[in-house]
C-alpha cells in the first residue's frame, strides 16, 4: 500500500515590496495519472504566494522575533503555506502539499522526480528522511510540525544571503527603496538552490 | 445544509407543549381519526395580558431553542416549546395494517408507524433510519404536556369549577396512560389580580391542594403563578418554572434511552409485522437493528444534551453503518444506498457539531476528514467512483456543510472579528502530528473549497456524452437503466437535468458565484485582500462565463483602480485580471478602460498572447460605442508601456539665454506592437518654464533608422498667449545633435519678444512615431525668462485615432529619479545624475553698467554732494530704463536728481527718502548716458546708503526684466575739529558807581537799553584743525554768540583778520585763532551770573575746485564751542602786568585788581614775598578793603634780575574774613601754575618791542 506524504509544491520569495522575487514550482504526485504534474499552474501558484502576504500583514503585529513565522494558512485540505520573514523584510514562503509525495509501505524509497539527481550526499539524507517520512506515515494522519519547515527556510535563507554576496546582484533593483516593484532575481545558482531544496525535503530532512 | 432532510440536523432539545392559552387557533380538526391519541380538555382556554405576554415568552424560548450553539452551564434549560390551545394530537404509537391486505389469521404484531416493521412505514422492509423518527421526537411527542389553568375566585361556583378542573386533568392524565408515551402532565394555575384580592392564601392552599390531590398529581407537577407586578417578574417565575422542568424532561429522555438500550442489549431480531412480500424480500440484520439502536441513544442524548455520551453512540452507529455488515452489502443501485450514505452524512454532521461544541477543532476538521475519505472509499469500491460529478457535488456539499455548521454553532474565536485566520488546536491534540488543514481555518477557506469542488462538478458535468444527456422518457430503457448505474446521483440531479441536451440544467457558474461571494465577505473582514481579490478574479471569470460583463467590470474594477497586484510586479496576475476586464470593458462598450487596457499591455513586461493585434489604433474594433470618446489616463491609474524622462543638459541656467534639455520617450512595447505615432506631446513645469508641445508632423523626414536611440533636436516656437495669430513656425530639422550649438544664436533670434504676456507656450514640430524598443529623444533649446525654479513635473502623451483620443499624463516629478544625457550612437545615458528635471534659472546677468563718473571722493558736513551717474549699455540691443534711487539715513537732506529732461527734487526726510520709476527711455546699444544727483550739505557727519537700481528690459525680449543696481557708501564727515580756551582779561573801563544817577534813564522809552551793569574782558583762545585729506581754504573765522542769559550781553570785540584769499589750512596741523569778548550785564542790580553760547564758524571751500573754476562755493562750518558762566558774583583777583620801556628798561608793573562784584563789604590781605629773582617795589603786606561792587588795584613795581624768563611773584590775597586765599588769576603776558602765579620777563629787545606795541 502506498501512502502520501508532504512534498514541496512551490517555494517562493517575496521582495520588500510585496513583489515577487522567485517562485518555483515542484510536481506533485498524482495518483489518478501515476505522474509528477504541479498540483497548480503558475498562476495560481503566483495567487497563492501573494494572498500570504496579507498572513504576513496580519501576523507582523504580533510577530516572533525570529521571523519564523510557522503556518501562515493552509489554502485548502492538500495545501499549506509557510513562512519566514528576513530581518531585511524578505519573504520567504514555502507551500507544501500534504500529499504531494508517495512512500511505499514496503520502504522502497521516495518516488520523487528530483530524487535521484540530487548527488550522492543528498541520497544518503533522502533514504534518511525517507525512514523518517515512513515513521510519521505510521503515526496519526501524518501531519506536520511547523519545525519540519525549518530546514527548508534555513536553506533558502542561506542561499539568498549567497545570492546577496554576489557583487553583480543589487538588491535595491530588485526591490527599490520606497518604491514599488522590482525584478526578478534571474541568478541561475539561486534558481538552481532553489530546486535542489524544494526536491530534497520531506518531512524529517533536518539539512538541506 | 439544504438537501438534508429536514429535521435530521436539528439540534435536540428536550419538547415541552403548552396548552390552553388563548392564541390558540380555534379548535382543529383532530388529525386523521384513530391515527393519534387525542388531548382535550373542555376548559376554555386563558385569556388576558398575562397569557399573551407568556405565549410571546415561550416562542422567544422557543427561538432560542432552535439555536445551534452550544448549551452551556449558564443556560439554565433550552427548550422547544409548542404552544397548542386545548387540545392536542399526539402520534399513535402503533401503525395501522394496510387497507389491502388480507386479515389474519392472528393478531398481528403492530409496531410504531416509523419502523421499518411495520409495512406503513417508509422503511418497510429493510430501510434503516429516517428523519421522521427525529422529527417525531423533536416535534410531536413532548416530554412534558403543561396545562395552563385558571382557579375561579367566584367562591359560588369554586367547588363546582375546581371539580371541572379535576375531571378534565384526570382524562387527560388517563389519556396519556392510556396511550402509551411516557409524557409528564404538569399543571400551572396561573393566579389573576381578581383572585389575589377574593382569595386568601390559606383557601388558595387548599383548593390547590384538593386539585392535586383529586387529579392524584406528584407535587413537583402543579405550579402556582400568584400574579405579578411586571412581565419581568412573571419572565423570572416562568424561568424558573423551566429549570425545573427542564431536569424533568431530561429525566423523560433518559428513560427513552435507557430502553433504546434494553432494545439493543436485547439482541433479537424482532420481526415485521408482515413479512414482505414486494421488492426484495430482505430484512434488517441484528447488526441493522444494533445501528438503529445506537443512533437512537444518541439522538436521546443530545436531547439531554451529554457530549460525550451522543458522541459515543453516534460513533458506534457509524462504525457499523461502514463496517461490513451494513453499507457493504447494501447494493449501490437501491435506492438504501443513498439512504445509508445520507445516514453517514448526518451522524457525521451532528458528531462534528458536538465536536465543536465540545471546542475540539481540530477533532471536528479531522472527522470531517476522515468521513470524507471513507466514503470516497466506499464509493470508490462499491459505488460509482470519484469521478463523476455526482462525487464533486457531495465533495463541495460537504465543505459547505462545514462553513455552515462554524457559522450556526458560532465557534468562539473565529468570528470575523477576531481576524483569526484559523484556531490553534485544542488541547487533546497539542504536540500531536497535525495536518495543516487540522486547524480550523475560517469559513472563507470552507466556501473557496466548495467553489472549487462546484468547478470540477462543472468540468466533469460537461463531460457527459450526449446520449445521456437527453430526458429519460425520450431515450431508450436500457439507456436509462444504465445511467442509474453509472451516474452518482446522491443528493444532485441525474445528468438529464444536471446538464441537459435541452434547456438550462444547473447554473453552476451560478453557485460558483454564491460560493464564492460569500468566502470574499470572510476574506475581506479579515483584511485578507489579496485572497479577496483573487476570489474576485475568480467570480469574474465566472460571472465571464455567464456573459454579465457588467457585474464582471464592477467586480474588477476596484482592482483595477487600486492597482493590487500591479503595482507589486506579481505580473501574471495582473495580466490575467487585465485580459478579462478588457474582455469584459469591450462587451461593455467602456472605450475609456479597453484603451486603458490596451496601453498597458502592449508593455513588454507581459506576455505576449497569441494572434492579438497590440495595435492601439485598432483598440476600438469591435467595441460599441456612441461618440468618438476622449480618454483621459494617468499613470497612477494605468501603467504605460512608453517611459519618459527628461533631463535639462545643466544644473543652471541663466534668465534670458536658452537652455539645452533632452526629452527621451522609450517605448518598452512588446516586440511584435505595432509603431505607435503621438498626435502631440505636452511637457508641463512646474515653475517659470512655459509648457512645451511637441506635434507630430508627418510631413517630417521619419527617423527611420534602425539604432536604439535616435536623437532629434527639435525647433521651439514660442507663442504668446492670448495671440490668435499662428506666429510664424519655422522649423528645422536636425539629425545631428553636434550642430545644436549653431542653432541656439538661431533660435534665439526666432524668439519674439511680446511684454505682459506670462501665458505661453513652446511649440514644436517632429516626428513623435515610436516603434517597439525604440528610444526617442526629444533635444530641444528652451528660452528661459524668469529666474527662479523649473522642474518638468508631468508630460501628457496624446493619441489620436479616427475612433477615439486619448490622454497619458505620466508624471515627471518623481524626487531622485536618475536622468541623463543622451547623444546620438549610444544607448545608454551619459552624466546621470538625480533631479535631472530640475533646473535652477538664475536672473539674466545685466550687462547694463552703471558706474560713478567720477571716483568717490571724501565728502564732509556743510558742503554740498554732487553725485555723477554713468550709464553705459553694454547690451547687444537698445534698453528701455527705468531708475529708482534710494538713500538711507538718519536724516537725508533734500536732493536732487538731474537725467536731461528728467529732472526730480525729494525733500528732506527721515531715514529714507528714494525717487522710483524715473524713466529714463531708451539707451541706444554700447551709448551711455548720465545722470547727476546733488545731496544739500548735511549740517552734521553722517553716513547714507545710496542704492541706484537700474530696472530695464532689452527692445528684443520685452519679457525678461533685468536688474543692475549701484550700490554707494557715502561717509560724510567734520572738515574741521577745534578745541577752546576762555580766558579772563581785566576790562580796562572803571566800573560803574551804585551811586551815579546820571546814567539813570527811563526805562519806559523803548530804546535800546544801554547795558549799565559790570562788564568783564575774556578771550577765548580757538584751537582748530583741519581734518580734511587735502589743503583748505579758510576764507574766514568768525565768533558767533548763539545764546545770552538774559540780562547780559555779550559782544565780540576784537577777532582774527585774514586775507581774502584766506588762509591754507593744511590738514592735520593746529592752528589758532583768538577772540575778545566783552560780557556785559544790562544792569547793576542784577547779580546773578550770565551763560553765554559761543559757535566757532570757520568759512572755506576746496582749492580744487577754484581751479576748475566751476563752483566756487564757500562752505559755512559752524562749531559749537560751549556755554560759559561769566560775570558771577564772587569776588576775583585779576593781575596784569606792564612792561614799561620809557622807565629803566626792565621795570615791571604788575597790577592786582581786586574785585568785588558781590553786595557784601570784604576785607582782602595782600602778602608779596620777597624773592631771589626780582626786586619789587610796594606794600609788603597790606590790607585792601572793598566796597560791594567796588574794584581796587594795587600796584607792585618789579625789577626782575633775569631777562626771558619767568618770575614767581609771590603774591598770596586773602580774604581776612573767611581766611580763604584767592587765585590770581593771569591775564596776557602770564601765566599761573600749581604754585602760584609767573610772570614773563621778555628779553630787553622784546620788552621794548612790547612796550612800543
Amino acid at each position: 500500500m502506498s501512502a502520501a506524504i508532504p512534498s514541496v509544491a512551490c517555494l517562493g520569495v517575496i521582495g520588500r515590496n510585496n513583489n515577487p522575487l522567485h517562485i518555483s514550482i515542484f510536481p506533485s504526485y498524482d495518483p489518478t495519472a501515476n505522474a509528477f504534474t504541479p498540483i497548480r499552474n503558475p498562476l495560481q501558484f503566483s495567487l497563492l504566494l501573494s494572498s500570504t502576504i496579507d498572513v504576513f500583514d496580519l501576523r507582523s503585529k504580533t510577530s516572533t522575533a525570529s521571523g519564523d513565522f510557522g503556518l501562515l494558512h493552509a489554502i485548502d485540505d492538500r495545501l499549506a503555506a509557510y513562512g519566514f520573514e528576513t530581518n531585511t523584510g524578505v519573504r520567504m514562503v514555502c507551500i507544501v502539499d500534504m500529499r504531494g509525495r508517495r512512500v511505499e509501505a514496503g520502504g522502497s524509497g521516495v518516488a520523487g522526480p528530483g530524487g535521484g539527481a540530487a548527488g550522492a550526499s543528498t541520497a544518503s539524507s533522502t533514504s534518511a528522511s525517507a525512514a523518517a517520512a515512513r515513521s510519521s506515515v505510521g503515526s496519526v494522519g501524518a501531519g506536520l510540525r511547523d519545525s519540519e519547515i525549518k530546514p527548508v527556510f534555513r536553506a533558502m535563507q542561506s542561499a539568498y544571503v549567497r545570492l546577496l554576496q554576489n557583487p553583480f546582484y543589487d538588491p535595491d533593483e530588485h526591490a527599490p527603496l520606497g518604491g514599488k516593484g522590482g525584478r526578478r532575481i534571474t541568478s541561475k545558482k539561486f534558481g538552481d538552490d532553489m530546486k535542489r531544496i524544494g526536491e530534497a525535503w520531506t518531512p524529517g530532512v533536518t539539512n538541506l | 445544509m439544504d438537501g438534508y432532510p429536514l429535521g435530521s440536523l436539528d439540534h435536540n432539545v428536550p419538547l415541552i407543549v403548552v396548552s390552553g392559552l388563548s392564541s390558540d387557533p380555534p379548535e382543529q380538526p383532530p388529525k386523521a381519526k384513530g391515527q393519534g391519541v387525542l388531548l382535550r380538555s373542555d376548559l376554555p382556554p386563558l385569556e388576558g395580558k398575562e397569557a399573551n405576554f407568556l405565549e410571546s415568552y415561550f416562542e422567544e424560548v422557543d427561538e432560542r431553542g432552535k439555536s445551534w450553539t452550544v448549551v452551556t452551564r449558564e443556560d439554565h434549560f433550552r427548550l422547544r416549546v409548542k404552544t397548542v390551545g386545548r387540545t392536542f394530537v399526539l402520534p399513535s404509537r402503533r401503525a395501522t395494517l394496510p387497507e389491502t391486505i388480507e386479515p389474519l389469521t392472528n393478531t398481528p404484531i403492530l409496531h410504531s408507524p416509523f419502523s421499518p416493521l411495520s409495512p406503513s412505514s417508509a422503511l418497510y422492509p429493510d430501510g434503516l433510519m429516517n428523519a421522521q423518527w427525529i422529527k417525531k421526537h423533536q416535534e410531536e411527542i413532548p416530554s412534558i404536556f403543561v396545562c395552563f389553568h385558571t382557579l375561579t375566585s367566584d367562591s359560588k361556583i369554586a367547588v363546582q369549577q375546581d371539580n371541572r378542573l379535576k375531571s378534565a386533568l384526570n382524562g387527560m392524565r388517563a389519556t396519556l396512560v392510556e396511550s402509551g408515551y411516557k409524557t409528564r402532565l404538569v399543571v400551572i394555575i396561573l393566579g389573576d389580580a381578581e383572585a389575589k384580592a377574593n382569595l386568601t392564601a390559606e383557601i388558595g392552599q387548599d383548593r390547590l391542594e384538593g386539585v392535586r390531590r383529586g387529579t392524584g398529581l406528584d407535587p413537583k407537577s402543579i405550579f402556582y403563578i400568584p400574579p405579578q407586578e411586571s412581565p419581568s417578574e412573571l419572565r423570572r417565575v416562568m424561568d424558573s418554572i423551566f429549570a425545573l422542568l427542564y431536569n424533568t424532561a431530561i429525566e423523560y429522555y433518559r428513560d427513552l434511552g435507557r430502553h433504546a438500550r434494553k432494545k439493543r442489549s436485547r439482541g433479537i431480531v424482532p420481526q415485521p409485522t408482515l413479512p414482505p412480500t414486494s421488492g426484495t424480500s430482505q430484512t434488517l440484520s441484528l447488526p441493522d437493528w444494533n445501528f438503529r439502536y445506537d443512533f437512537k441513544s444518541a439522538i436521546f442524548a443530545e436531547f439531554r444534551q451529554e457530549i460525550d455520551a451522543a458522541i459515543r453512540s453516534f460513533e458506534q452507529a457509524y462504525e457499523i453503518l461502514l463496517g461490513q455488515d451494513v453499507l457493504d452489502i447494501i447494493p449501490s443501485w437501491s435506492p438504501r444506498w443513498n439512504e445509508a450514505r445520507l445516514l453517514a452524512d448526518i451522524i457525521s454532521i451532528r458528531c462534528l457539531r458536538l465536536h465543536l461544541w465540545m471546542g475540539q477543532t481540530s477533532l471536528a476538521v479531522r472527522r470531517w476528514q476522515s468521513h470524507r475519505d471513507r466514503i470516497s472509499d466506499f464509493v470508490d469500491r462499491r459505488g460509482r467512483g470519484t469521478n463523476n460529478y455526482g462525487w464533486q457535488a457531495w465533495e463541495s456539499r460537504w465543505a459547505m456543510v462545514m462553513a455552515n455548521m462554524i457559522e450556526m454553532v458560532e465557534v468562539p474565536g473565529l468570528g470575523p472579528s477576531t481576524m483569526t485566520i484559523f484556531l490553534q488546536p485544542e488541547k487533546a491534540l497539542f504536540g500531536e502530528r497535525l495536518q495543516p488543514w487540522e486547524l480550523l481555518h475560517h469559513t472563507g477557506y470552507w466556501y473557496r473549497i466548495a467553489a472549487r469542488h462546484l468547478g470540477a462538478r462543472r468540468t466533469l458535468a460537461h463531460r457527459i456524452p450526449d446520449d445521456d444527456r437527453g430526458a429519460p422518457d425520450a431515450s431508450p430503457a436500457s439507456r436509462v437503466a444504465s445511467k442509474a448505474i453509472r451516474y452518482d446521483t446522491y443528493m444532485c440531479p441525474p445528468p438529464h437535468e444536471e446538464y441537459p441536451l435541452n434547456g438550462n440544467g444547473i447554473n453552476h457558474a451560478q453557485l460558483m458565484i454564491d460560493c464564492l461571494l460569500n468566502a470574499r465577505g470572510q476574506f475581506q473582514a479579515r483584511k485578507q485582500h489579496r485572497i479577496a481579490a483573487e476570489i474576485s478574479l475568480e467570480c469574474a471569470r465566472e460571472m465571464a462565463t455567464l456573459g454579465s460583463w457588467n457585474e464582471v467590470l464592477a467586480m474588477l474594477r476596484p482592482l483595477w483602480e487600486d492597482k493590487s497586484f500591479r503595482s507589486e510586479w506579481w505580473l501574471d496576475i495582473s495580466e490575467d485580471i487585465l485580459w478579462v476586464m478588457r474582455r469584459a470593458a469591450a462587451e461593455t462598450g467602456r472605450a475609456d478602460i479597453v484603451v486603458a487596457i490596451d496601453w498597458e499591455l502592449m508593455n513588454e513586461r507581459f506576455t505576449r498572447r497569441k494572434n492579438w493585434h497590440y495595435d492601439l489604433a485598432k483598440s476600438l474594433d469591435g467595441v460599441s460605442s456612441t461618440s468618438r470618446p476622449f480618454i483621459t489616463i494617468s499613470d497612477d491609474v494605468a501603467s504605460s508601456f512608453i517611459s519618459t524622462s527628461f533631463a535639462f543638459r545643466s544644473k543652471e541656467g541663466r534668465a534670458g539665454e536658452t537652455c539645452l534639455a533632452q526629452l527621451s520617450l522609450k517605448s518598452e512595447a512588446l516586440q511584435a506592437a505595432a509603431p505607435v505615432t503621438l498626435s502631440s506631446i505636452r511637457v508641463e513645469f512646474e515653475g517659470h518654464l512655459k509648457p512645451i508641445t511637441l506635434i507630430h508632423g508627418s510631413d517630417l523626414p521619419t527617423s527611420s533608422s534602425e539604432a536604439p536611440v535616435s536623437v532629434t533636436l527639435v525647433a521651439l516656437t514660442e507663442q504668446l498667449g492670448g495671440d490668435a495669430k499662428e506666429s510664424d513656425q519655422s522649423e528645422k530639422e536636425d539629425k545631428n545633435d553636434g550642430d545644436g550649438d549653431e542653432d541656439k544664436a538661431k533660435d534665439e533670434d526666432e524668439v519674439e519678444d511680446k511684454d505682459d504676456e506670462k501665458e505661453g507656450q513652446l511649440t514644436g514640430k517632429c516626428d513623435l512615431t515610436l516603434r517597439p524598443g525604440h528610444r526617442q529623444v526629444f533635444e530641444m533649446n528652451i528660452p528661459l525668462r524668469e529666474p527662479g525654479q523649473a522642474s518638468a513635473s508631468r508630460v501628457v502623451l496624446t493619441y489620436k485615432t479616427d475612433t477615439f483620443e486619448l490622454d497619458y499624463r505620466l508624471s515627471l516629478s518623481e524626487s531622485g529619479k536618475v536622468t541623463g544625457w543622451f547623444v546620438q550612437g549610444a544607448t545608454k545615458p551619459r552624466l546621470s545624475r538625480p533631479d535631472g528635471h530640475i533646473l535652477h534659472i538664475q536672473p539674466r546677468p545685466p550687462k547694463m553698467k552703471l558706474r560713478l563718473v567720477e571716483p568717490l571722493g571724501q565728502f564732509y558736513a556743510n558742503e554740498p554732494v554732487p553725485l555723477r551717474i554713468g550709464l553705459y549699455n553694454e547690451e547687444d540691443d537698445s534698453a528701455n530704463v527705468k531708475l529708482d534711487i534710494r538713500i538711507v539715513g538718519k536724516v537725508i537732506p533734500r536732493f536732487r536728481v538731474d537725467a536731461g529732461e528728467h529732472k526730480r527734487e525729494v525733500d528732506t526726510a527721515e531715514e529714507e527718502s528714494q525717487v522710483t520709476g524715473l524713466a529714463l527711455g531708451h539707451i541706444d546699444s554700447s551709448s551711455s548716458l548720465e545722470l547727476s544727483i546733488h545731496l544739500d550739505p548735511a549740517p552734521a557727519p553722517t553716513a547714507f546708503e545710496i542704492q541706484i537700481r537700474a530696472d530695464y528690459h532689452l527692445e528684443s525680449d520685452a519679457a525678461t526684466p533685468i536688474v543692475q543696481v549701484l550700490p554707494i557708501h557715502l561717509n560724510i564727515v567734520n572738515a574741521f575739529e577745534a578745541n577752546y580756551d576762555l580766558m579772563p582779561r581785566l576790562h580796562p573801563d572803571p566800573w560803574p558807581s551804585l551811586f551815579d544817577y546820571e546814567d539813570l534813564q527811563d526805562v519806559s522809552d523803548g530804546d535800546v537799553i544801554q547795558a549799565r551793569g559790570l562788564a568783564q574782558q575774556w578771550c577765548l583762545v580757538c584751537h582748530y584743525a583741519s581734518f580734511a585729506t587735502e589743503d583748505l581754504d579758510v576764507i574766514g573765522l568768525d565768533l558767533a554768540v548763539t545764546a545770552v542769559t538774559p540780562g547780559g550781553r555779550c559782544q565780540v570785540v576784537n577777532q582774527p583778520e585774514l586775507s581774502a584769499d584766506g588762509t591754507i589750512v593744511a590738514p592735520k596741523t593746529m592752528y589758532e585763532a583768538r577772540f575778545g569778548l566783552v560780557a556785559q550785564k544790562i544792569t547793576l542790580d542784577d547779580r546773578h551770573p550770565v551763560a553765554i553760547d559761543l559757535a566757532f564758524v570757520v568759512r572755506w571751500r576746496r582749492r580744487r575746485q577754484l581751479a576748475e573754476g566751476e563752483n566756487n562755493t564757500i562752505n559755512v562750518t559752524t562749531m559749537t564751542v560751549g556755554q560759559y558762566m561769566v560775570l558771577g558774583t564772587e569776588p576775583r583777583v585779576l593781575a596784569s602786568v606792564l612792561h614799561s620801556s620809557q622807565e629803566q628798561a626792565g621795570l615791571v608793573r604788575l597790577d592786582i585788581t581786586i574785585e568785588n562784584p558781590s553786595s557784601h563789604f570784604l576785607t582782602f590781605g595782600l602778602v608779596m614775598e620777597p624773592s631771589d629773582a626780582f626786586a619789587f617795589s610796594g606794600s609788603k603786606q597790606t590790607t585792601v578793603h572793598l566796597l560791594p561792587m567796588s574794584r581796587r588795584t594795587k600796584t607792585y613795581r618789579l625789577l626782575p634780575l633775569a631777562r626771558g624768563v619767568y618770575i614767581r611773584p609771590g603774591l598770596v590775597v586773602r580774604d581776612k574774613y573767611f581766611q580763604k586765599v584767592l587765585r590770581v588769576i593771569p591775564t596776557e603776558g602770564m601765566k599761573i601754575d600749581k604754585d602760584g602765579l609767573l610772570v614773563w620777563v621778555p628779553l630787553a629787545l622784546e620788552a621794548e618791542e612790547k612796550a612800543e606795541g
